[in-house]
């Protein structure tokens, strides 16, 4: 089925859309999701591939530092700052978010991509009140436009704000440049939950998991970087 | 912001949904993949898939249902039942599986979770745990859908699957599954007081109300259920006509009965109960 | 060794074979007529057809094509005759409370408004949730009459029947089957309900008053005849010192006494489609009943006969002496039931059968005053029929054959 799909996309879209596979996490849902909205998916880890891709995914679940390593090992580091520096549409997915970022607090500061300024940090043990927070935040929860800005020519421009998405993480952003797109509260704690900059569209959430206002997401990303 | 899931769990045997009571019994209740559908279509914010003879063959067999579930469903999918190797792990995760829920094997060999949250990341792993309460007042853990006794008392093992790095819990009370009697608050409560990863409550909902008081008083993150939203999903399609010539017992199907005490109710139902009692949840 | 050459104790037949659609072998005895009951008894066992398939499999097959409401008409016919109008028992019960009596007196009761009394020929030895399942029955709404029978004489009859037939269950089986018509009789109801089993056979009625009245142990010429734990009624007299009257409880009802009476012994199950996992559910939902909070030994299921402790020993001995434990039968039944493939069903007997039921074992060894070493070596190697066991190279017993074809000489 999967290399039919692939074959029929080939003739409505020759658009390349490559997924990083560096062990971090099951790729299934997200191709998945980019597949059953049409696009020519590819599953890779080799630099040239990254290279002539039209677009790229970095997805992700797990521990920063593993998920640095790996792509140390893996010699994606430098293929993944060229495909960005050279303006091809972008997609990160939740630890996809975070890697892009600076540093993060994980094991004491463990250096990520650091295309995008700014920290990556871990949900106190303790909510405001004092409470025990549970942790990793495993819950649907809202995306809201950060002080009215507008959504415009975002892959969120077709989602209503404080749109429900669902989420699994125990660490948060925290950009020191002004990408952030959407905020999220969980338990108290603000936070950063998806970030637009020139290229690169990031999300904390997983739209391949929250439902037709997820795919809505991919759908709207490939349609404003003319992948579909 | 703390939102509460509602996740409907399916115990499926070979081609079947089936449901008991104490999580015995293969009462046929229709096709899981026209439940799923159902449930995703109306607002489900995850599924739970229960292989419910997977133990008895050691191996899980539910790779077809999940591939299927997972092509046409967006939203996260946890597979439990039989898991006992970190193959057979990533066998249903790349079927389709987001999740594993393990028991057994994790209680057989507890570094198991520790092995399989650093292969698959914490947040993949749920260790599930099934309560029945002795006689002292204590809740002592069992496998093997409640038939074998581990040795171990619930709470510590729940903070112990914790340390070892489950991402999550999930609670079933065996004495209360499947009767519609109501949740055991207790045992929720003293598991969730317990750790500082979600839980989910499983067994005994008859109306939305009791999802209500799992919350507020057991202080759930989330629940699974399973007897309510079937029955109720079975008054709005027929799963009479399916086919079952491979296998199971359509006796109660053709019945048309409900059993007494389940208060048949809808997902939507279940959300405006919470949105009444002011418990975030995905609307 | 060849199988030819291998005795079979009991009468049992000498090749073993599986039934093709269960998983039960033509090894199992069908019935017995438990007072004549000694070790030279040669046992019927279960027919297999030429295409293997065994009598109850064919047997579950008919009931597809039975007329169900039919059958409810007839019943009705039956119940509107001998319904009471002034509420006093028009039907009786007899059970413990287990799933099926608990169906059985509900169903009579509360859907088609019959006035059943219930009556009980307590377990050996109660299990604390089979206790509770009996105390939720009643509290359910039902009067009930147990007859605590003398426990003096049960327990030398028990012994007896294990040390003799190696049949612990068959004083309670006894003196379940005889109480019922004596209550009946006393209380004048003449209609008395039991659940399924032989109604597998097609019979709508087990006996009616002739018939019992045949069985009145004075219709035995020479009490010789009858027999008890595998001993004749005078050498209980002569050697173990009891006197008649204390084996009364344990014998048919008195001719007399059922002279003036018009008893009838029907199953539900004729008349109702029977499915055994539904009146689980409905027992659960019903009369308050709870299944077993583990699994029973020597098998996969909770729920079927947990209120006696000896009950685990009593499957135990049949594995011995016939090769079939407690999985086999649970798993046959679910087969023909269509909750389990053969596949499943193998696979459980494979996992539990012959499971050593050593929970209440010692509890039950002491209650009895046997040696539980002597019961665990020479008492169940004396039983062990040669063409059904034998010995590996490490000197362990094993079945010779077995369902899925993994015995000794498979």
């Amino acid at each position: 089925m999967q290399k039919f799909q692939q074959e029929y996309n080939m003739i409505i879209s020759q658009k390349k859309i490559l997924i990083i596979d560096y062990k971090s996490g099951n790729l299934f849902s997200v191709n998945q999701a980019l597949t059953n909205i049409g696009l020519n998916v590819l599953i890779s880890s080799d630099a040239d591939d990254i290279a002539s891709a039209d677009a790229i995914v970095l997805p992700g679940v797990g521990a920063f530092g593993d998920a640095m390593k790996n792509l140390h090992n893996l010699n994606l580091v430098l293929p993944i700052k060229q495909a960005v520096e050279s303006g091809k549409p972008f997609l990160g997915i939740c630890l996809g978010l975070q890697l892009l970022f600076t540093e993060s607090e994980e094991f004491g500061y463990t250096k990520g991509l650091d295309l995008v300024k700014g920290k990556v940090k871990r949900f106190n043990l303790n909510n405001s009140e004092g409470e025990s927070r549970k942790i990793p935040q495993i819950a649907w929860n809202k995306i809201n436009r950060i002080n009215d800005n507008t959504w415009n020519n975002t892959p969120l421009q077709d989602i209503e704000d404080g749109e429900f998405m669902y989420f699994v993480h125990s660490f948060y952003v925290e950009p020191e440049e002004p990408v952030g797109l959407s905020e999220t509260n969980y338990d108290g704690q603000n936070y950063v939950s998806s970030i637009q900059k020139e290229n690169i569209f990031a999300c904390q959430f997983h739209p391949e998991k929250s439902a037709h206002e997820g795919l809505q997401i991919y759908k709207t990303w490939a349609s404003i970087n003319n992948l579909i | 912001m703390k939102t509460i899931r509602i996740i409907p769990r399916l115990d499926i045997k070979g081609p079947n949904l089936v449901k008991g009571i104490h999580l015995e019994g293969l009462r046929v209740l229709g096709k899981p993949e026209d439940f799923a559908r159902y449930y995703y279509e109306n607002g489900a914010d995850e599924l739970f898939f229960q292989d419910t003879v997977a133990s008895l063959y050691d191996r899980n067999s539910l790779h077809d249902i999940i591939t299927k579930t997972a092509k046409e469903i967006f939203i996260p999918l946890t597979v439990g039942g039989g898991l006992r190797t970190i193959d057979d792990i990533k066998n249903v995760l790349r079927a389709g599986a987001d999740k594993v829920a393990i028991n057994t094997a994790a209680i057989k060999n507890p570094q198991f979770i520790r092995e399989a949250s650093l292969k698959f990341g914490s947040s993949t792993i749920v260790v599930a745990i099934e309560a029945i309460k002795g006689s002292d007042g204590k809740y002592l853990a069992f496998t093997d859908n409640g038939r074998e006794y581990s040795g171990l008392e619930v709470v510590s093992w729940a903070k112990k699957a914790e340390e070892l790095g489950a991402g999550e819990i999930v609670i079933t009370s065996v004495d209360k599954e499947g009767t519609g009697e109501g949740y055991d608050i207790e045992l929720i409560k003293s598991v969730s007081e317990a750790v500082s990863i979600p839980v989910i409550a499983h067994g005994g909902a008859s109306t939305p109300q009791d999802i209500v008081r799992a919350i507020q008083f057991g202080k759930a993150d989330a629940v699974t259920i399973a007897s309510i939203l079937h029955y109720s999903v079975m008054q709005s399609f027929d799963s009479v006509s399916s086919d079952y010539k491979a296998e199971g017992n359509t006796s109660f199907l053709n019945s048309g009965k409900i059993p007494k005490k389940i208060t048949p109710s809808s997902l939507n139902e279940i959300r405006a109960a919470l949105i009444n009692a002011e418990i975030p949840t995905r609307i | 060794m060849k199988q030819e050459n291998l005795e079979a104790y009991y009468g049992l037949p000498q090749e073993v074979k599986f039934c093709s659609k269960c998983v039960t072998s033509n090894q199992r005895p069908t019935s017995a007529i438990e007072f004549k009951h000694t070790k030279d008894s040669k046992k019927n066992t279960m027919h297999l057809d030429e295409h293997g398939v065994c009598d109850a499999c064919r047997n579950a097959e008919t009931k597809e094509a039975i007329d169900w409401d039919k059958r409810e008409e007839e019943l009705l016919k039956l119940l509107d005759k001998h319904r009471s109008k002034d509420g006093s028992y028009d039907c009786l019960v007899p059970g413990s409370g287990g799933k099926d009596s608990a169906f059985q007196a509900h169903v009579l009761k509360y859907k088609y408004g019959m006035h059943p009394l219930t009556c009980t020929w307590p377990p050996i030895l109660y299990t604390d949730y089979g206790y509770k399942n009996f105390k939720n029955w009643l509290d359910s709404g039902f009067d009930n009459i147990s007859f605590n029978r003398n426990g003096k004489t049960m327990k030398l009859l028990t012994k007896l029947s294990i040390e003799n037939l190696f049949h612990p269950f068959q004083t309670f089986i006894l003196g379940q089957k005889n109480l019922a018509p004596k209550i009946a009789s006393k209380y004048g109801i003449s209609l008395i309900f039991y659940g399924e089993n032989e109604a597998e056979y097609g019979n709508p009625i087990a006996d009616n008053a002739t018939s019992l009245r045949d069985k009145s142990y004075y219709s035995y010429k020479n009490l010789d005849e009858i027999f008890l734990g595998g001993v004749s009624i005078g050498e209980l007299k002569e050697k173990y010192n009891v006197p008649m009257n204390d084996l009364l409880s344990f014998l048919p009802a008195d001719a007399k006494e059922l002279e003036k009476s018009d008893i009838q012994v029907h199953y539900l199950g004729y008349y109702l489609r029977w499915t055994p996992q539904e009146v689980y559910y409905y027992a659960v939902e019903n009369t308050g009943f709870h299944a077993r909070p583990f699994r029973t030994q020597g098998t996969y299921s909770k729920y079927n006969s947990i209120d006696d402790k000896i009950d685990d020993l009593h499957y135990y001995t049949t594995f011995i002496k016939f090769g079939i434990g407690r999985a086999t039968y649970d798993a046959s039944q679910e087969i023909r039931n269509k909750h389990l493939t053969r596949e499943d069903g193998i696979a459980l007997v494979k996992k539990f059968d012959g499971e050593f039921p050593d929970r209440y074992f010692d509890e039950v060894m002491d209650y009895l005053e046997i040696d539980p070493n002597h019961f665990r070596n020479e008492l169940t190697d004396k039983f062990r029929s040669p063409h059904l066991w034998g010995k590996n190279e490490s000197g362990i017993w094993q079945l010779r054959h077995n369902v899925w074809g993994g015995g000794l000489n498979d």
